[in-house]
């Protein structure tokens, strides 16, 4: 019986000869804001696709909260109460903003469809309770303006944050955000920081957050792993990181000599 | 704040709430209502053109929960409408063979006759629902083409099946039937559904009362599908099955559901189609069948269901129309395809219903002070 929250030990998966992520341990306490960094193509999103049974973990374990994760489908371990954002953002475009909220808060819910097709007064209430929370989480997000609108439609920015806005509605335990601040300006970073603490706390979750952005992720990580071609290279606090000589080496190591990639 | 968040919350919360519930009902009582009247006023071929509207409408307005609202491309859709028409052709004709003694249209407004098409009816619909299940199966592991191919085959196996059946019982000749009435159950053991030459004699029951109602109630049932959770579950495979499922959508379940209901209203159409006084044959199973109907939903929008049906009313009319020009009747269907294809991709209508373009335009433009 371990204290953590997410649970997840020596996970792997190689893609052909490529060792994608290799003997990965990731162990988040409740309410910890835990941070995956790594250059580009060191596993980080395939981490991701890990936890939330994209791929099926070759080795390892995984659990949430002392439930097991392993070989569940996807939507199991979105109901069990991991959820996630998604590097390239894949919102429901064509979806109303309110649309793509209230559609996350599926797993919440029953859905039989006698009671839709009849508009049982539970169905009713359920519509509208989901709608309520949907508003109110788009409300918390400043999205509420835009709810009518089409997801596609929405300023870059509002996309990256809608995408953290439905992924809150699943309910989860633990938030994975893969890199949020992507294409953002230095406020809109400095802004998205805040929401990220603000939403930790709000809703009591975890949050293991992807990002290349150094200054944000020293700044709101506790706690920080570092992969490097599929294998943990480092673990640590933010400043054990930075002045760890292997993570020097794996970022500095690069051609260009930048710590951020894109 | 909190005053501040229940107002926006309760703004946006009426909106869509009013016109979900009463302009649907209205349009389809309105739509029935007009083609009754023109009914009236119009001789039996024209009839018989508003029945195949009706009929057109409920298939393509099924076939639009799985391919418009789901985005599971099926191509077999004729196929469970067939299967609906030939389950419903064989409980009218036989059932009234046992309890009439003849296939015969009864006269009146309502009797037995009614009770043996709606039972045919539900049957039809509830086999060719549970045909969909095993169809909708393997929409989990396949996409896109594949899937196409796969409910291809489905239209044309029970094309191939229904060629097979054995002849008819002659609902004309006394001896035969005397047969069938003694031993009912040796005789439809036989499956006598008059193979390749197609199931005739249906008493056509299914007047534009029976078959505006069923728009309407079709219409309804999928309008409410579209506007709940299952319709969003649909919607979102269509949109993005990875984050669809990474949101907590079963793929399996919603796919699978989407095939069922699909087939169940496509039952319903093909039952309809059975009692209209035309033969029911194998052919109505075939390809054919099925791309006319997904023109219809492609030409209304995938995932509009008022479109589906303005759609089906446009496909069956217009040829009418340019009757007087039959010479250049398909080249003028075809331009008409190509240029929806170029000027809207996404069909009349799109994803939305006739009744939300102007509102949603509104809406659109109002909140300009996004943050
Ligand atoms: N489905 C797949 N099939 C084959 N190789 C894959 C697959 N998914 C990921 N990879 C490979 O695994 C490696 C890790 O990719 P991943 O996307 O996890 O990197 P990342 O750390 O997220 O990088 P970035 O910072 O660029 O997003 C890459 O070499 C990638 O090409
Ligand atoms: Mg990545």
């Amino acid at each position: 019986m371990s204290t953590f929250l997410l649970d997840a030990q020596n996970l792997g998966i190689s893609f052909g000869g490529l060792k994608a992520v290799q003997a990965l341990t990731l162990q988040i306490p409740p309410n910890a804001l835990h941070g995956l960094i790594g250059p580009n193509g060191a596993g980080k999103t395939t981490a991701f696709n890990l936890l939330t049974g994209v791929y099926k973990p070759q080795t390892g374990s995984m659990t949430l909260n002392a439930q097991n994760l392993m070989g569940l489908p996807p939507h199991l371990i979105a109901k069990a109460g991991l959820s996630r954002t998604f590097q390239n953002i894949r919102l429901f475009g064509e979806l109303s903003v309110l649309d793509n909220v209230m559609l996350a808060s599926h797993c919440r819910g029953h859905h039989s469809i006698v009671a839709t097709l009849f508009r049982s007064p539970t169905f009713l209430a359920q519509e509208q309770a989901m709608r309520r929370r949907a508003m109110h989480l788009l409300d918390l997000f400043a999205l509420a303006p835009a709810a009518h609108a089409q997801a596609k439609s929405l300023p870059y920015g509002d996309q990256r944050r809608l995408e953290i806005c439905r992924a809150l509605a699943t309910e989860p335990r633990v938030l994975l955000l893969d890199e949020p601040a992507a294409g953002l300006n230095p406020s809109e970073k400095q802004a998205l920081a805040k929401l990220i603490q603000t939403v930790k706390a709000q809703f009591n979750l975890a949050v293991l957050l992807i990002e290349h952005d150094m200054s944000l992720v020293m700044q709101v990580c506790e706690q920080i792993t570092v992969l490097d071609h599929g294998c943990t290279i480092a673990h640590g606090t933010p400043s054990q990181i930075q002045s760890d000589p292997r993570v020097r080496e794996a970022y500095l190591g690069e051609p260009t000599p930048t710590p951020a990639g894109t | 704040m909190p005053s501040a968040l229940d107002a926006t919350t309760n703004a946006q919360l009426r909106r869509p709430n009013l016109p979900l519930i009463t302009l649907p009902w209205l349009a389809c009582a309105l739509l029935g209502l007009a083609m009754l009247m023109l009914g009236r006023f119009l001789g039996s071929y024209q009839e018989t053109l508003m029945q195949q509207v009706g009929i057109f409408a409920i298939a393509a307005v099924s076939l639009n929960i799985v391919n418009g609202l789901a985005g599971q491309f099926s191509m077999g859709h004729a196929g469970f409408m067939a299967v609906g028409a030939y389950v419903a052709a064989a409980t009218t004709y036989y059932g009234s063979l046992l309890h009439f003694n003849t296939a015969e249209l009864q006269p009146g407004l309502f009797n037995f006759g009614h009770v043996l098409m709606l039972i045919g009816l539900l049957a039809g619909a509830l086999v060719a629902a549970a045909l969909g299940y095993l169809v909708g199966l393997p929409s989990l592991r396949l996409r896109g083409d594949y899937l196409a191919i796969v409910t291809l085959g489905f239209g044309e196996i029970v094309r191939v099946l229904l060629q097979q059946t054995s002849p008819q019982v002659n609902g004309k000749d006394p001896a035969e039937i005397a047969a069938f009435t003694d031993a009912p159950l040796r005789t439809l053991a036989r499956i006598p559904l008059n193979g390749a030459l197609g199931f005739e004699g249906v008493p056509a029951y299914a007047t534009n009362l029976w078959i505006w109602t069923f728009v309407g109630i079709t219409c309804l049932a999928a309008y409410r599908i579209k506007e709940s959770s299952s319709g969003r579950a649909f919607l979102s495979i269509r949109e993005d099955e990875i984050a669809a499922r990474a949101m907590g959508i079963n793929l399996t379940k919603y796919k699978v559901r989407a095939f069922v209901l699909a087939a169940f209203f496509a039952g319903i159409a093909g039952g309809l189609l059975a009692h209209a006084g035309v033969t029911t044959s194998p052919i109505d199973a075939g390809f054919q069948r099925s791309f006319e109907i997904i023109i219809v939903v492609v030409l209304g929008g995938l995932g509009s269901i008022s479109g589906a049906v303005l759609a089906a009313i446009v496909f069956v009319l217009l040829p009418q129309v340019l009757h007087p020009i039959k010479d250049y009747r398909l080249v003028i269907f075809a331009l008409l395809l190509i240029s929806m294809m170029l000027l809207r991709p996404k069909g009349l209508f799109g994803v939305r219903e006739i009744w939300n373009i102007l509102p949603r335009r509104a809406a659109h433009t109002k909140p300009g002070a996004t943050p």
